[in-house]
């Protein structure tokens, strides 16, 4: 009697909670940021009907090829635009790049 | 019978001592769980507040991004209107003025070479950071070269 007893009081009763907790962190990508750009200085030159000789002469005299590449003052107009939504373009790519490293690597993790 | 009687009253005490004994083990295992309810309910309310912190990240992220790539356009729109300016002419120009043109264009050429480097996460110069007059600044890219200036 007394054994179905004890054996009726333990086997119902409250049951110990376990709360199972997991954490891995993810391994930081780390990639270097290129080395920003050094670019080489071109010089325009303009060249007109009238200073055609001119200039032709002065490349000489300065021991340059006689020769230019041109473009017409409206495909000018178009390189100058083209070179300035590159650089947006190039900015705003870096400038997310520097924010996505901030949310996900902040500094102070870093620190840790 | 009076032997069944005590039987009955000994087994009813050994039962209630049991069942207090039990009691005891479940108080302790009750308490142990409302420190860990405690703890999981603190832990929520941390990965709430730190959510709310990434929000708040995030739509700073995009409002500074926002304002980026307005300022870049105003640039490019601000390059437009020097090519056109006044019904300006630049080809014309360049055969009145050649040599006055061919300079504005190799100056402009400089400044936009060095626009370039900066948006390629070059660091900007003392000077750059301190100009704050149309004369000292890049006018290819002042709003990433000229943090300093104000248009006026």
């Amino acid at each position: 009697m007394l054994i179905p007893l004890i054996f009726l009081t333990n086997c119902s009763g409250v049951k110990q909670l376990s709360i199972f907790k997991e954490e891995v962190k993810r391994q930081e990508l780390n990639l270097e940021k290129p080395s920003p750009l050094q670019l080489e200085q071109i010089k325009w030159i303009i060249i007109t009907s009238e200073n055609a000789d001119e200039v032709f002469k002065k490349m000489e005299e300065q021991g340059l090829d006689p020769v230019l590449f041109g473009l017409t003052d409206n495909d000018y107009q178009l390189i100058a635009k083209n070179f300035a939504q590159i650089r947006n373009q190039l900015k705003i790519t870096n400038d997310i790049l520097d924010k996505y490293k901030e949310y996900y690597e902040p500094k102070e993790k870093n620190n840790d | 019978m009076r032997l069944i009687f005590i039987g009955i009253i000994i087994t009813s005490l050994l039962g209630a001592g049991a069942y207090v004994l039990k009691l005891q083990r479940d108080n302790v295992i009750l308490k142990e769980n409302a420190v860990k309810l405690e703890s999981a309910i603190s832990e929520q309310k941390t990965l709430i507040e730190n959510q709310k912190k990434d929000f708040a990240e995030i739509l700073e992220a995009n409002k500074k991004i926002n304002a980026l790539v307005n300022n870049l356009k105003k640039d490019l729109d601000d390059l437009d209107k020097r090519f056109t300016k006044k019904d300006r002419d630049i080809g014309k120009l360049a055969i009145e003025r050649t040599k006055v043109i061919e300079r504005i264009i190799n100056k402009g050429s400089e400044n936009a070479k060095r626009c370039i480097e900066i948006a390629s996460g070059s660091p900007l110069t003392e000077e750059e950071k301190n100009a704050t007059k149309k004369s000292e600044i890049n006018p290819e890219c002042p709003s990433i070269a000229n943090p300093a200036y104000i248009p006026y």
